[in-house]
């Protein structure tokens, strides 16, 4: 069981977090939607201090208009770029 | 509040694009860290976040960040300690200076 499904509409959590993270700083606050689901992985920002990762969370690979990512992007509109995030990064879009 | 090396998408200035050959110390820094990692003393991503954590990153390149951080890491854990390590990098300048 999930929190997201293929095709749901998400954004990416806008606060800072101290310490070790894998959400890049340019998708914070991001709209985009979920593109697959990975799997289930000990959590990498904890592991990453020696302690468990336990529970295991939920990896989900997103993607974004780069238009909705970078203020006067140049390139073509349909352009998309696609990372992988943890579910505790995300949430529905809309909800605050 | 994003880390130091969190900078993906910042403006940024020319991109230095030259090469160089990979240095003797380099490797042994690789092996050392796979080394580490095979006895289960150390992770990639204890590895990363102490990388992260480099009070002088922009200073350091891509090995001497490895190695710092490995350092970091082995004194944290209570591996070596930061005497031992300077001791013995001491003895190894005094011997590559020939004094």
């Amino acid at each position: 069981m999930t929190a997201f499904t293929r095709g749901d509409r998400v954004r990416v959590r806008p606060a800072g977090k101290p310490g070790h993270v894998r959400t890049p700083d340019y998708l914070k606050g991001r709209s985009g939607w979920i593109s697959s689901v990975l799997g289930h992985f000990p959590n990498p920002e904890d592991l990453a201090y020696g302690l468990s990762g336990i529970p295991a969370r939920t990896l989900y690979r997103v993607g974004f208009r780069q238009p909705d990512i970078w203020t006067g992007y140049e390139g073509p509109a349909g352009d998309r770029l696609y990372a992988d995030v943890y579910e505790h990064w995300l949430e529905p879009e809309g909800e605050r | 509040m994003s880390g130091v090396h969190d900078i993906g998408g910042s403006p940024s200035g020319p991109i230095d694009r030259s090469q160089h050959e990979v240095e003797d110390w380099e490797r042994l820094a690789d092996a050392i860290n796979g080394a580490l990692g095979g006895k289960g003393l150390q992770t990639t991503d204890q590895h990363r976040r102490a990388i992260e954590s480099l009070p002088d990153y922009k200073d350091l390149g891509y090995y001497e960040r490895w190695t710092a951080a490995t350092e970091k890491l082995l004194v944290e854990k209570g591996i070596l300690t930061q005497a031992e390590i300077d001791e013995k990098a001491g003895e190894l300048e005094r011997r590559w200076s020939g004094s």
